[in-house]
């Protein structure tokens, strides 16, 4: 059979085209997403679940959250970091995530709908002295 | 002679190849090394980009909106569906633009295909969550593509050579 339209088979430079503007388009999402958070300050955390928010608070501050819905998860913030310690979710991609401790960073179970989000207040001193 | 007939058998065998491929892949998960939701080889691209370039669009389009139908039937899990509906059609919108540039080879087509599979997913993923949080997972998720997508374009083209011996059909 005579195909209908054969494919150049080996890279072109217009391939290398297509990889810059993929790649331009990552460095761009970076930037638009990162680049703007605030990382001064305590972290807090904001944990949504279906599109509700369903706990907030400080980084810093040690507890444990259970969200039961289809499926149920155990978030852990042990003062420094916060994580999905247990999930029995199909994908395991929440627990396999580990910790997040910086501002910007997220940890999502997208089975379940739960996104865990960490920002920075901003309202902490940039200096202390004396 | 074209033959309906043969298009319509082709289209199920390759239909029946995706699905093969997409389970064969999910028992080697990435997400073991690369800890983000969505990160995957794509290897049932390889037969997307099969059937775009030797059956043409529309079948191609088929052909993925069947897998992704049948896939999620198959796994149980209809919330999937959306991720890879989007996912998979915003990527063949876009092979099918790369594709009417003659100089791009199929690496192009493929890697094309491949980020925009991933750009389909996040926003699937916004509309699911309500949250633009996971748009941090961007970055990540398009510098993979650039090396899935340029595997399943290799595998692409060691496909292509092949079959300029092989007569599917008159």
């Amino acid at each position: 059979m005579k195909s209908k339209s054969s494919p150049k088979l080996r890279p072109t430079f217009f391939d290398a085209i297509v990889v810059v503007l993929v790649a331009a388009l990552a460095l761009g999402s970076a930037w638009w997403f990162y680049g703007g958070l605030g990382r001064s300050g305590p972290a807090t955390y904001i944990i949504t679940h279906q599109g509700q928010e369903i706990a907030r608070g400080e980084l810093r501050q040690p507890r444990e959250i259970t969200v039961e819905g289809q499926y149920h998860l155990q978030i852990v913030c042990d003062g420094e970091s916060i994580a999905v310690t247990h999930s029995d979710c199909p994908t395991q991609d929440c627990v396999r995530t580990g910790r997040a401790t910086h501002p910007g960073q997220s940890i999502v179970c997208l089975p379940e709908q739960v996104v865990i989000k960490l920002v920075g207040s901003g309202s902490g001193p940039d200096l202390v002295i004396g | 002679m074209h033959s309906k007939t043969k298009d319509i058998a082709l289209g199920a065998v390759l239909t029946a190849l995706a699905l093969g491929l997409s389970v064969m892949e999910n028992l080697f998960p990435v997400t073991a090394a690369i800890p983000l939701p969505g990160v995957k080889l794509g290897l049932a691209n390889i037969v997307t980009l099969f059937a775009l370039y030797e059956l043409g669009a529309l079948p191609a389009l088929t052909i993925l909106i069947a897998r992704c139908l049948l896939a999620s039937l198959f796994a149980g899990n209809f919330s999937a569906l959306l991720y890879s509906l989007m996912g998979g059609v915003l990527a063949m919108l876009v092979m099918i633009g790369l594709k009417q540039c003659r100089r791009l080879s199929v690496f192009g087509v493929s890697i094309g295909g491949a980020a925009a599979h991933n750009v389909g997913q996040i926003a699937a993923a916004c509309i699911t969550l309500g949250d633009t949080a996971v748009i941090g997972y961007l970055p990540v998720l398009l510098g993979v593509s650039l090396i899935t997508g340029t595997l399943t374009g290799f595998i692409a083209s060691l496909l292509f050579r092949a079959m300029k011996n092989v007569h599917l059909s008159h």
